[in-house]
């Protein structure tokens, strides 16, 4: 049975073999090309039936600043971040101090033996590991490119040694990496090799270890980013707008290339899609609202800053009721805050973006699946519910690669556009109103321009207006309208995906609410309270509006922790807010320092949070 | 304003057009405009136009963002659907329109407040991105709505109601759109129809992004002595650099007049753009020279109009974009959704 | 019922008669049988011999003006005097009868007849309050409710016609095109801003260059063809044009005057005070 985080935690300096559980740690600079080296190696363990996850933990700039990434090495199946270190490759001097420190006891520093390492950074709780990398490049290639570029994949190759990586899985994932450029795959074997006999010949074996599993299946290995956007695509997604933001630009980035793929008209060549790019955040979700009135299905991708910009326009979506999707990959706030960091923090200024009484259903996908499902779904959402829908994921699970069930779509399946008279409709005479709620589940019927010569045309405002779209300040016709738009909304609770819940092997009183990408490092903490005889049931969130049952589960427990990635504990108030929850049953376990939420950190929270309840005085 | 409906009776000889229509049946709500205001006429003009192009109300779409000016799209065109998005952010929604179907015509009207000053990003990037339109500015050189402010087409000079003189320097959007890449652009008054209704026709007629600056005096706050955008003022100061017909379909083209006074350009669609020139040597297929001319008339105090420019073969974003002919609204789930065996060789691709 | 087919037939001197044709008569079904009797004028009882001069239809000979006959101490009016028209007709025929024999009785000319007074008065309010009723209704003419047509036929003495009930009376006044109220316009005020001519809804308001009758005519924005009728044409304004008005098609509605920024154009409402028989209309 593999080890478990309980059983490591705090574990120091032992002799023990450990397989396929570990973390191992790069750091490197921004620019220096270490990210291919360092996908080649997360891929290498892939490839030996073993899971991964791998998380890129890098700055707001282009070049010379430090970047990391980490890969958790797990037979167990973790998918979170489990928090330590336990083999870190230290390729950048600016950062050694911290990363030498975050580095557990009895664990590995791998770093370039060419210089010696500096007295004041050595630890003595540590094993310190090395190849002289530079030297050997130095000694190889004439071109500085070169020496960089393949002072990585060097380091792969003594890693490969170290850990046990059999060299033709590099070689197969080499061939297809560079299938179309075959001179890389031999300088890349080279220095793979370079580094691999060095660590042969000098380097004494480690504890840690990799050996081949079956436990990654037909999983996929891939970015929530590229996932959305194929989900556009599956969606019935046509125009894209958008602006450069980290991390959602290679959302928009993968849907063009998506469409390029499947969207290409095959007779003509041309074009089944409209990627524009557009001058800031506020055109972007313009041309979205301006396609999304004329029927095509319509998205943006952004983050925090951006919503902020578009707020006008979304209030105009939820009042005029015009389908649009946003999604929004959130980073570190308030203002540029932490760019490149993740966060679960823009919930409330999404949920009620823009100004007056205003609410958007939001999504929240926990990996790239959902990501897929959740992107095509927001498409129909949008088009049923009439206004904007928002997809919220992260930078966490949007722009790592996340080991996920691969996507699944059923041929067949229809684009659900929700309520539309057609010109066949309006020609039968059926009364057309705008704003008349038939159904009473307040959606209207809408009208695409141009369906009919000489009926359905309405006049699209953003100012109060009656049943059929009349300019009307009075009153009781604004309010008729509001009441009709909250209806609405109730209606969404049962469009939205419903929440997913998991209960304790015992009977609690303790519940749990979580969603998005906290969801992997949360299992893992159950799990792991579990095993301390903590039991929690837990609940997944993955729509708003809260449908019923979110109110349910709350009230069935006497605490219940909310785990989420900010600062002010925004689901939590979003909760109080919604469902008139009491607030002294919610307690909020809150990470926010821009990192991903480990399974540690979640478990020792709530650890701590039932200790000191379980010993509070009880008042009578 | 006037509040009761305009009655439906109408000239027992009133004309129809090859559509069966008459100029009244283009019309739409009652205004809520000051009375007066050249806004209005402007409204009446389009409609003239598009009653003159034989068009179908239901294959245009007016679009408009916040202003006196972005109200009147509810004046005109009533059986067209109309989109009154928000302030200054009208050319994005008309751009994301006409990506979702390229087949109707986009009528974007906006105000010089909603276009100069807060659009004005998006009034530039919509022109440069060639969106096939007709841009109506309808320039009054102040924000009415908000009772008079300067806008940013105000003159240097010029004086408000109240008295107040303007010191910053004015935007030119004629000379914006020449230099963002327009390619149909026009500058006319509200009180010449007969320079303005063509121009318009002109316009719808044009493939690519048409720009038309259109003067049109706010009675309300900028009718004034002191005021470079009255009635009087324009009419003074307006040097007409042409005259145009528009020819659309069969109807054969006289030439009244002398030639050199007169040019013939053939447009995209097959209409005709006959040229009446007043000032002989204006050229309106040069861009550069538009650009110079209307720099110097303009420091001559003078306000030019006319069809400025005009590039017969534009092309617009579509184009651009490669998009496929039929509208992008009109594909169905067959065209817009991938097989489940693509995506399973994508999911094969992440492994 | 049978019908026999007749055709109108006129003598030399204009006279008109109903021949039969010679086609087969025409039998129609009914249930009942409403015989409408018509009058017909003639005035046999008149001594030809008291300077009373008769026409070729043996009508009175009586002039269209004073209603004197050709005996200057006999006057006619009404289907007396030019055949059968309506009541209103009767009524200002006796009207002008009587100025004629209160002058006549006076000693003086019958000729000789006094103009009625003319007053015009302004009607505007507010920016879009008039002091007449402007709206003007797009109905059709509403039918006059008539008794139930077994009622009816039982007794010949019902009146059919009902009359309309305040509600239908209303709707039907709504239809008045307030021929009182005249469009005044005035061209200094005038600054060319259109507004007028675009909310017209009848095209009657043009801004041109003046020319020839015919020549304007013709280059309105609708064509006024009914000569009979004036245009309303201003002095020149500053742009060197004029303002023509097709008054033929003119609605009174008032549009033109509630879309004017400067009143430029005014609706005033006109009064007629017809001259009456009295003091007021001897010569003084
Ligand atoms: C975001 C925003 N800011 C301000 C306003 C207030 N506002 C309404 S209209 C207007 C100016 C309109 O000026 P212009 O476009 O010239 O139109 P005009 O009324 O002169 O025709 C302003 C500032 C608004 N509606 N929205
Ligand atoms: S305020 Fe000026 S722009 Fe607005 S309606 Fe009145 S006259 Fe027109
Ligand atoms: S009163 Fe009415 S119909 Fe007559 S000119 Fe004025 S607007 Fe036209
Ligand atoms: S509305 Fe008044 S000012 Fe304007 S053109 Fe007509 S009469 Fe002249
Ligand atoms: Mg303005």
């Amino acid at each position: 049975m593999p080890a478990t985080i309980t059983e490591r935690e705090g574990e120091s300096a032992g002799s023990a073999i450990i397989t396929n559980d570990f973390v191992i740690k790069f750091a490197n600079v921004n620019g220096s090309g270490s990210a291919s080296a360092n996908s080649l190696f997360a891929k290498c363990v892939l490839r030996m039936g073993v899971p991964i996850a791998a998380r890129n933990i890098f700055p707001s700039n282009i070049q010379g600043l430090p970047t990391w990434y980490e890969v958790r090495v797990s037979e167990a199946g973790w998918l979170g971040r489990r928090g330590g270190v336990d083999l870190m490759v230290a390729m950048n001097p600016q950062t050694w101090a911290e990363d030498v420190r975050s580095i557990g006891p009895g664990f590995y520093l791998f770093h370039d033996t060419t210089k010696p390492l500096p007295p004041s950074m050595a630890r003595d709780d540590i094993h310190v590991i090395g190849a002289p990398l530079t030297r050997i490049c130095n000694e190889t290639y004439a071109d500085p490119r070169q020496r960089q570029l393949f002072k990585n994949i060097m380091y792969v190759g003594a890693l490969a040694h170290l850990l046990g990586i059999p060299t033709d899985t590099v070689e197969r994932l080499l061939q297809e990496e560079f299938a179309a450029k075959p001179k890389l795959i031999d300088a890349n074997l080279h220095a793979f090799h370079l580094g691999r006999d060095y660590a042969q010949s000098s380097m004494a074996p480690i504890r840690l270890r990799l050996s081949p599993a079956d436990k990654v299946g037909d999983r996929i290995f891939v970015e929530g980013n590229s996932a959305c956007a194929l989900g556009a695509v599956y969606g019935g997604a046509t125009v894209c707008a958008w602006y450069p933001i980290t991390p959602s630009t290679s959302l928009a980035e993968a849907f063009t290339a998506h469409c390029k793929a499947l969207r290409t008209d095959s007779e003509s060549g041309k074009a089944k899609y409209a990627v524009v790019q557009g001058e800031d955040e506020i055109a972007s979700i313009g041309i979205v609202i301006g396609a999304g009135w004329n029927g095509a299905r319509a998205f943006t991708c952004t983050s925090g800053p951006g919503v902020s910009l578009m707020q006008e326009f979304i209030g105009l979506s939820y009042f005029a009721e015009i389908p649009a999707v946003i999604f929004d990959v959130q980073r570190g706030g308030p203002s540029t805050g932490m760019p490149t960091r993740t966060q679960q923090s823009d919930l409330l200024s999404a949920a009620y973006a823009s100004h007056g009484d205003t609410k958007h259903p939001m999504l929240f996908p926990a990996d790239p699946t959902e990501c897929f499902e959740m992107g095509a779904l927001a498409f129909d959402l949008a088009d049923r519910l009439q206004t904007t829908i928002f997809v919220m994921l992260d930078l966490d699970i949007g722009m790592n690669e996340w080991l996920c069930a691969p996507f699944a779509w059923e041929d067949g399946k229809r684009l659900d556009r929700g309520k539309v008279m057609t010109r066949d409709d309006l020609g039968a005479g059926i009364d057309f109103g705008r704003y008349l709620d038939v159904d009473g589940d307040g959606i209207t019927y809408r009208t695409y321009p141009g369906a009919h010569p000489n009926k359905g045309a309405y006049f699209t405002r953003g100012t109060s207006r009656d049943r059929y779209a009349r300019y009307s300040e009075e009153g009781a016709v604004y309010t008729d309208n509001m009441q009709r738009l909250l209806r609405k909304f109730d209606t969404a609770k049962s469009l939205v995906p419903a929440p997913v819940r998991r209960d304790a092997a015992r009977r609690t009183p303790y519940g749990v609410v979580y969603f998005g990408s906290t969801t992997p490092a949360m299992h893992e903490a159950i799990d792991a309270l579990e095993r301390q005889g903590r039991h929690v049931n837990a609940l997944r969130i993955r729509g708003f509006p809260f449908s019923d049952e979110v109110f349910d589960f709350i009230r069935a427990h006497e605490q219940v922790f909310v785990v989420e990635q900010n600062r002010d504990g925004q689901l939590r108030a979003l909760l109080i807010n919604e469902g008139g929850v009491h607030p002294t049953r919610l307690t909020p376990v809150l990470h926010y320092d821009g990192t991903p939420i480990t399974a540690r950190f979640i478990t020792a929270e709530i650890a701590g949070q039932m200790k000191s309840i379980e010993t509070m005085p009880v008042s009578d | 304003m006037t509040y009761i409906t305009k009655p439906k009776f109408r000239h027992p000889e009133l004309e129809q057009n090859a559509r069966g229509f008459t100029r009244r049946d283009y019309e739409g709500k009652v205004s809520t405009l000051c009375a007066g205001c050249g806004h209005d006429s402007i409204s009446a003009a389009i409609i003239q136009a598009v009653y003159e192009l034989d068009l179908e109300p239901h294959r245009i779409a007016k679009m408009s963002g916040i202003g006196c000016s972005s109200k009147t799209p509810d004046y005109f065109l009533g059986a067209s659907h109309g989109f009154n998005s928000v302030h200054g952010r009208m050319p994005s929604v008309l751009t994301g329109a006409n990506l979702a179907n390229r087949d109707l015509i986009y009528m974007g009207v906006s105000g010089d407040g909603d276009s100069a000053s807060i659009g004005l990003g998006q009034f530039a990037h919509s022109i440069r991105r060639g969106v096939d339109m007709v841009y109506i500015v309808e320039n009054n050189g102040v924000y009415g709505l908000t009772k008079g402010q300067f806008s940013a087409t105000s003159d240097r000079g010029s004086r408000s109601k109240r008295g107040v003189v303007n010191h910053d320097a004015p935007i030119d959007m004629v000379a914006l759109a020449l230099q963002l890449g327009a390619t149909y652009v026009g500058r006319s008054f509200s009180g010449d129809k007969h320079q303005l209704v063509p121009l318009i026709k002109g316009a719808i007629a044009h493939h690519g992004a048409a720009f038309i600056d259109c003067l049109s005096p706010c009675v309300a706050f900028n009718n004034h002595e002191g005021s470079t955008k009255s009635y009087d003022y324009v009419r003074e100061h307006n040097e007409a650099v042409n005259f145009l017909d528009v020819i659309t379909g069969r109807a054969p083209i006289k030439l009244d007049q002398e030639a050199g006074a007169l040019a013939i350009v053939e447009q995209h669609d097959g209409s005709t753009l006959r040229l009446r020139k007043i000032h002989t040597d204006y050229d309106p297929s040069d861009r550069v020279g538009a650009m110079a001319y209307l720099t110097e008339r303009a420091a001559a105090g003078e306000i030019v109009t006319g069809l400025l420019y005009v590039d017969p073969n534009a092309e617009d974003h579509h184009d651009y974009l490669n998009t496929v002919e039929a509208p992008l609204n009109t594909l169905d789930s067959e065209a817009l959704i991938p097989s489940a065996s693509a995506l399973d060789k994508i999911n094969a691709s992440l492994r | 019922m049978v019908f026999e087919k007749v055709a109108a037939v006129y003598s030399a001197d204009g006279r008109r008669s109903l021949k039969p044709t010679g086609e087969p008569d025409e039998h129609y079904e009914c249930d009942d049988v409403l015989v409408a009797v018509g009058q017909e004028n003639a005035f046999p009882w008149i001594e030809r011999d008291i300077g009373l001069d008769f026409d070729q239809w043996d009508m009175p000979k009586v002039d269209p003006v004073t209603f004197q006959s050709s005996n200057p101490k006999v006057f006619f009016g009404g289907d007396a005097a030019f055949g059968p028209k309506n009541i209103i007709w009767a009524v200002a025929h006796g009207h002008d009868a009587a100025i004629s024999i209160d002058k006549f009785v006076h000693g003086q000319s019958v000729e000789d007849r006094p103009p009625p007074m003319v007053t015009l008065v302004s009607q505007k309010m507010g920016i879009h309050e008039w002091a007449y009723d402007n709206d003007l209704s797009n109905d059709v003419r509403y039918k006059v409710p008539l008794v139930d047509k077994d009622v009816a036929l039982k007794d010949v003495r019902t009146e059919v016609e009902l009359g309309f009930d305040r509600k239908l009376g209303y709707a039907e006044a709504q239809r008045c095109l307030n021929c009182d109220v005249q469009t005044v316009f005035s061209a200094p005020l005038c600054i060319e801003c259109d507004a007028c001519v675009d909310i017209c809804p009848m095209d009657c308001i043009t801004f041109t260059e003046n020319g020839e009758e015919e020549a304007l005519r013709a280059r309105l924005n609708a064509p006024a063809h009914n000569t009979t009728q004036d245009l309303y044409v201003s002095e020149t304004l500053k742009t060197g044009r004029i303002m023509a008005k097709d008054e033929d098609v003119c609605l009174h509605c008032g549009l033109c005057a509630e879309r004017c920024p400067t009143g430029a154009w005014d609706m005033q409402r006109f009064t007629l005070d017809i001259t009456h028989a009295d003091h007021r209309c001897q010569q003084r």
